[in-house]
């Protein structure tokens, strides 16, 4: 009686340890699948910025996607919706709307301005986004993809 | 995005392991042991308390300390198990561990441009060793430990670490790191840079077969040419130095009688049982008695492997805990080095993502070494299993190495910014 009691509580004791191996291979294997889906699953859905310098050459963190699935603000603050640290870009730099398939950004009175096809954006004029153009913000530059490309 | 649910039932079941584990030893003794059982509620409120502070507080990675928590459980244990007096020094070395493990994640989170300071990272290595050849304390054949005010430390540990920001910090800009500003043409500049990182790393790895530290000399080397393969430029140097492992074997076995002994030994330890293969074959017999589920916790006899409950605590955990308890414990590194592998691919600052490189792989190849000469499989080095064997140099030098890890892991440290939130 006391051998299978034994037996019982020392079987029980690996399979501790192998439940905790289990559950921690199975929250790694969360992790990675929820990245895998932010990152490829809205593509092609909605528009997006699309990074053209070199990721490396700039000192801060940029992505090299931003997907624009509802309207955004751009700026140097974290309360941001993107959030990019150039010493260029203003606290709050710049607003994209999206209305439906259009899709508008707006200088919000910014210091350095934003700049589309080489152009700087007026005061309080909002400039609707073609496929292809090149937004320039800071010494960050992005080419706008429209929704289905 | 995980809501801290999900960390809770792997959290649970470290507890779990911890309670049934000091039950059974407080029960299984003649008369009830109130210093085990204020032990083992002591680290489980230890292990759960850092647990939710690295998750609650978002410190970087909650995987790495969840896993290195059940490693340090199981050699908490084992060894509050073979000897309650070293279980008690043990817990308190995890202590000093985890305050270290802390200060090292801020401090190292704090100051940036840690490739500044390579010169130390070259000259305070070597500056360990000849402090440790002079005032060196002889123990067990080797000197490699130094004694201030009663206790005592293994200077070589911390070499390690220093090595791995060494390469870091060389292979930051591959061949770029001496004479950046000379005349001399890229070239030559080249195959200088390349002659002083071999010039380093054979300084460091003689110094350390001078002090007899055969497991750490081999540990570095490995390391050294991993990283020279991943981050190198050209494969030239790496194949020149992979090259040099068979002289340098050669030669070693030569010129020293311990490693002619170690081989011996790891070819034939039957024939002279009784005293050079007294060790390993002990091991042997404790990995075999241990069957599938092992002997249970203070049932088997692993008290008669020399050397138990520091390199050979692999051993005492198959007898006890059976091969499946062994198993578990290499799954458990695999998932360590994994996880640190995962962890560096996502870091984008060069160096932080060398020296996290280095310390996985480090881990990697400790573990590898340790039980492999355990089980037979490689000739016997005597270096630590990392968090699980005692020893106050090797658990604090683990935990050092995991602050390091911990802090590459926080991604705000990775020059913030750039993120879409909500």
């Amino acid at each position: 009686m006391v051998e299978i009691l034994l037996l019982l509580i020392k079987v029980i004791f690996i399979i501790v340890i192998y439940l905790f191996i289990f559950g921690v291979i199975r929250l790694i294997y969360l992790d990675i699948k929820s990245m895998n889906i932010s990152k490829t699953n809205t593509m092609g859905f909605h528009p997006y910025f699309k990074l053209i310098n070199q990721r490396d050459m700039l000192g801060f963190k940029v992505e090299e996607n931003y997907t624009l699935d509802r309207s955004v603000t751009i700026g140097r603050q974290d309360k941001n919706d993107i959030v990019i640290k150039d010493p260029f870009i203003s606290e709050i730099h710049a607003h994209v709307s999206v209305e439906g398939d259009m899709v508008y950004i707006k200088d919000l009175k910014s210091k350095n301005g934003v700049f589309v096809n080489g152009s700087r954006v007026d005061g309080d004029q909002r400039v609707l986004l073609q496929d292809g153009d090149i937004i320039k913000i800071g010494q960050v530059k992005f080419l706008f993809v429209a929704a289905g490309k | 995005m995980l809501g801290e649910t999900t960390f809770r039932r792997p959290l649970l079941l470290i507890a779990v392991f911890n309670i049934i584990g000091y039950s059974f030893l407080f029960l299984s003794g003649e008369a009830y042991n109130w210093h085990i059982a204020a032990l083992g509620t002591f680290v489980t409120l230890l292990i759960c308390t850092v647990c939710l502070f690295i998750i609650k507080r978002n410190a970087g990675d909650e995987y790495l300390f969840l896993i290195v928590s059940m490693l340090l459980s199981i050699g908490l244990l084992v060894i509050s198990r073979l000897n309650e007096g070293l279980g008690i020094k043990q817990f308190i070395w995890v202590l000093v561990g985890l305050t270290l493990f802390f200060s090292v994640y801020f401090v190292y989170i704090r100051v940036s441009k840690w490739e500044r300071f390579t010169y130390l990272y070259i000259f305070l290595p070597f500056a360990f060793y000849l402090i440790t050849l002079v005032l060196g304390k002889n123990i067990n054949g080797a000197v490699n430990w130094i004694s201030i005010g009663g206790f005592t430390f293994q200077p070589s540990e911390l070499s390690k670490i220093l090595f791995i920001f060494f390469l870091a910090s060389y292979f930051k800009q591959p061949d770029m790191l001496f004479l950046k500003d000379s005349r001399y043409s890229e070239k030559t500049k080249v195959v200088v840079n390349r002659v002083l990182l071999m010039l380093v790393t054979y300084l460091n790895i003689g110094f350390l077969v001078i002090q007899r530290e055969l497991g750490t000399a081999v540990l570095m080397f490995l390391v050294f040419l991993i990283v020279l393969y991943v981050y190198g430029r050209d494969m030239r140097t790496f194949f020149l130095n992979s090259a040099l492992i068979i002289p340098g074997l050669l030669a070693s076995y030569a010129l020293f009688y311990h490693i002619r002994v170690r081989v011996e030994v790891w070819i034939d330890p039957w024939s002279d049982i009784t005293d050079k293969g007294y060790q390993i074959t002990q091991s042997l017999f404790a990995i075999a008695s241990g069957g599938f589920f092992g002997t249970g916790i203070g049932m088997g006899r692993p008290d008669m492997v020399p050397a138990v409950t520091t390199d050979f605590i692999f051993a005492a955990i198959c007898e006890e805990l059976g091969v499946f308890g062994g198993v578990a414990v290499v799954l458990l590194f695999m998932l360590l080095i994994y996880r640190g592998i995962k962890i560096i691919l996502g870091v984008k600052n060069r160096f932080n993502k060398i020296l996290g490189f280095g310390i996985a792989v480090m881990f990697g190849l400790q573990t590898f070494i340790i039980i492999g000469g355990v089980i037979k499989l490689i000739p016997l080095t005597g270096i630590t299993l990392p968090f699980v064997s005692y020893g106050g140099s090797s658990l604090t030098t683990s935990f050092i190495a995991l602050g390091i890890m911990q802090a590459i892991s926080n991604t705000d440290m990775d020059e913030a910014g750039g993120e879409i939130y909500g």
